[in-house]
This record gives structure tokens, sequence and C-alpha cells, in this order.
């Protein structure tokens, strides 16, 4: 497999505070993943420094390049929507697309206008005068139509109503994705992307917490569902995490064999909502 | 329209098993194509590796063949052996569990039959 991105002991620090704090990790082509953390764990600068918008500690390569050192070749593999509405207000679609189609060499403009033909966005309408979804649906029809190896997304969805963010995805991965292209994604609404993710990580403090493809979650991690007698028992195996539903414990195992706690109550594999709560919570305990 | 998935089975099980009701129920007959794979999953949200998995399981079932370049298709007689084991099954699983219920309650077959009947009564059966 070819790593797209491959970052080792990165590190960034804030004065004293170490926004990313001596991270390792790698990104292969043709993977979605999901970068999870709660507010100020690190997640933006660590995109901005995977976008060389910001310097950093370590050795970082992306696409094969240093980002910091050479973002202007870098950009012209990479895409990236942030979470909040960078477009220019005063600007007209149509303008848009004459700039996008000016600075970028792989923009195809005929393939943004068909993607913006299907929905409400009229090119003679300024930035302004759309609503929200319509931005993001200009910003995705843009960013779909330039054939870029990396996509950045750092809350793309922020703001937007359900059917505008399940939209969003279902566009993305119809209009978009391919096994030539990678996607990164951060985002609070973890429920709402883990199906579509092949990897995951948990990033808190500025520390990865957790990096594993998804198809591995279910062999590593399991949630009991166990009455209060059994739940003493099920101590035993050393839960990472536990919490009350219903009069019942549900406690949540890392790498403890399913076959078990089978006796002890129902199993589940746990949602990523629930095990970063439990990695996370287990970490600070 | 969104799908539930359950928390017991992987995901791409249970596309497996929808597209096995959905030959079943004769929604999807021999030959048909199955819906590509970049639709299933843009319209469901799911990962393409998933739904490539549950349509590579019905192809090493022998249910569902890849023609090169043109997609999905369910195979000749996908239906036919799917019923003989759904019959089977229905023989070795659920019936004994009938019986048993039968014997418990006491219920003779003539009862039986008039009571099926009576339900088939109010509307026409075409078969």
């Amino acid at each position: 497999m070819t790593s797209l991105v491959t970052a080792r002991n990165v590190s960034k620090h804030f004065g004293s505070t170490r926004a990313v704090d001596d991270v390792s990790f790698s990104i292969e082509k043709g993977r979605i993943l999901g970068l999870i953390g709660p507010n100020g764990a690190g997640k933006t600068t660590l995109l901005k420094a995977l976008l060389g918008l910001t310097d950093c500690d370590g050795d970082l390569s992306v696409l094969g390049l240093d980002p910091f050192k050479q973002r202007k070749q870098l950009m012209q593999n990479i895409c990236f929507i942030a979470d909040v509405a960078v477009l220019p207000r005063w600007i007209r679609v149509s303008q848009l697309l004459d700039y996008v189609e000016s600075v970028h060499p792989n923009f195809s403009r005929k393939r943004a206008e068909d993607l913006l033909s299907r929905t409400k966005v009229q090119k003679n309408k300024k930035v302004r005068e759309l609503s929200k979804g319509m931005v993001t649906q200009l910003h995705l029809s843009i960013i779909a139509a330039i054939d870029a190896k990396l996509l950045v997304l750092d809350e793309p969805t922020l703001g937007l109503d359900i059917i505008f963010r399940k939209e969003f995805y279902s566009n993305l991965l119809a209009d978009y994705f391919d096994e030539e292209r990678t996607i990164l994604v951060t985002t609070h609404q973890v429920e709402e992307i883990e199906n579509i993710l092949t990897d995951v990580m948990f990033i808190v403090d500025g520390k990865i917490m957790l990096d594993a493809p998804m198809d591995t979650i279910s062999e590593n991690y399991v949630e009991l569902l166990a009455s209060a007698a059994n739940a003493e028992k099920a101590r035993n195996y050393k839960p990472i995490h536990e919490r009350d539903v219903f009069g019942k414990k549900v406690m949540l195992f890392e790498g403890t064999d399913r076959s078990l706690l089978a006796e002890l109550g129902e199993l589940h594999t746990p949602s990523i909502a629930d095990l970063f709560v439990a990695k996370v919570k287990g970490a600070s305990a | 329209m969104d799908p539930k998935w359950n928390e017991d089975q992987p995901i791409y099980r249970q596309l497996r098993d929808r597209v096995i009701t959905m030959i079943l129920e004769d929604i999807l007959g021999d030959g048909d194509a199955l819906p590509s794979v970049r639709n299933v999953a843009a319209e469901y949200r799911l990962n393409p590796l998933t739904v490539l998995k549950g349509y590579q399981e019905l192809v090493d079932e022998g249910l569902v063949e890849k023609k090169r370049g043109r997609g999905m298709f369910v195979t000749d007689g996908a239906r036919k052996r799917l019923m003989k084991d759904e019959r089977q099954k229905f023989v070795d699983v659920e019936w004994p569990k009938i019986v048993e219920t039968i014997e418990r309650l006491g219920l003779s077959a003539e009862e039986l039959l008039a009571a099926s009947e009576s339900a088939n009564k109010p509307e026409k059966n075409d078969d």
C-alpha cells in the first residue's frame, strides 16, 4: 500500500500549550479517515499542518511533499473545506467559477457546472444571496470538479440542517469518492459518518488515543449489556468504561474475548460515539 | 429512505440479507442487475467497501455474478435455490416448533384446515 500521508513524531506548540503532541500515523490511498476529537483537541491544528498552513516539528509528508515548504505544489492535488464559510460573500457564482478555473490547473469547469445544475444554485447569484445549504452545495460542486488526490473536510456540515447534511455525504460518495481518492474528515456528528469511514482516529489533548481501521473495531471492542447481578463478574474482565441504562450496566471492553462475556449478557459492537466517550473518560479517570 | 441497521450484525451482512429478501420476494428476478456499488453507497451513506463486501458474499454463495464492466447480476435460478433452502429451513426449524404447539393445544388437522380455509376466504387468492 502507498501512504498518502505520513506523520512521524509531529508536534506543534503554542507557547507552553501542546496543540499537537508527538503524533505518528499514516493514511493510505482510497481510505476515508474520520478524525474525531473534542473542541480544542488539536484537530484543526493538525489539519493546518497537513495543509502546510502552519509549520510543525517532526517529519510530515503529504503526497510525498513537505506541506509547509512545498505548499504550492501540494495545493494542486489537495482540496479543503473549512469549518467556516470562506467564500467571499460579494462574489457571484459565475465569477467564482472563473476564478477557480484561472488558478487551479486540475479544475474542470464543465463538471462543476454539471453538478451545480442538479442543485438550486443559480450562476448569476452572489454567495451572500444563497442559503447556507446552497453555499455548501456550491463548495462541494467546486471541490468535486477538482481532480485532487486528497480531500480534507473540517466540520463540513456544521450549521446545516439534517437534509443537507445527509445530502452532502451522499453527494460526496456519488460524485467525488473513488478508490483513487482519499478523504480526511473531522466532525462532531460522529454517528452521521461512521458507516462511511474506513478508518477512525481519536485525538484528545493533542495525542492520538485510537487509530484503527473500522473493520477491526468489532474485533477489538465489545459492549456488554449486563444485569446488576452479572456486572460484578463482568468487572473481573476490566471494562474500560461503564454506564447505566435502564437499571442495567453497559460495559465496554477492549481486547476481551467475546466468548468469555457471552454468558453475562447481550453483546454488541459499540458505536464510534460510545467508544469515543469510553476512551476519553477512561483515559482521564 | 433510510434503512435501520442493527448492531448485532455487520452492515455488509445485513446488506446481503436485504438482497436475498429482495430475490425471495421476486423484487429482483433472475438476470436482474443489482444497483451499483456507488449508488448504494451514496444512498445509504455507506463506505463503498462495505457495499462491495456484501455483494462479494452473494457472489461467493453463487447467487449473484459479476459481469466485467457491467456490474452485478442475479444468477439464473437464484430464487429457486433460495426457495428450496427456505422451504427446507422451514421444515427443519420452524415446523417442529409449530407441531409442538399444535400438540400442546390438542388441535386436530380438521380444525386447522378449516381455520386456514376461513382465513383465506376474504381475499381472493390468485394461486
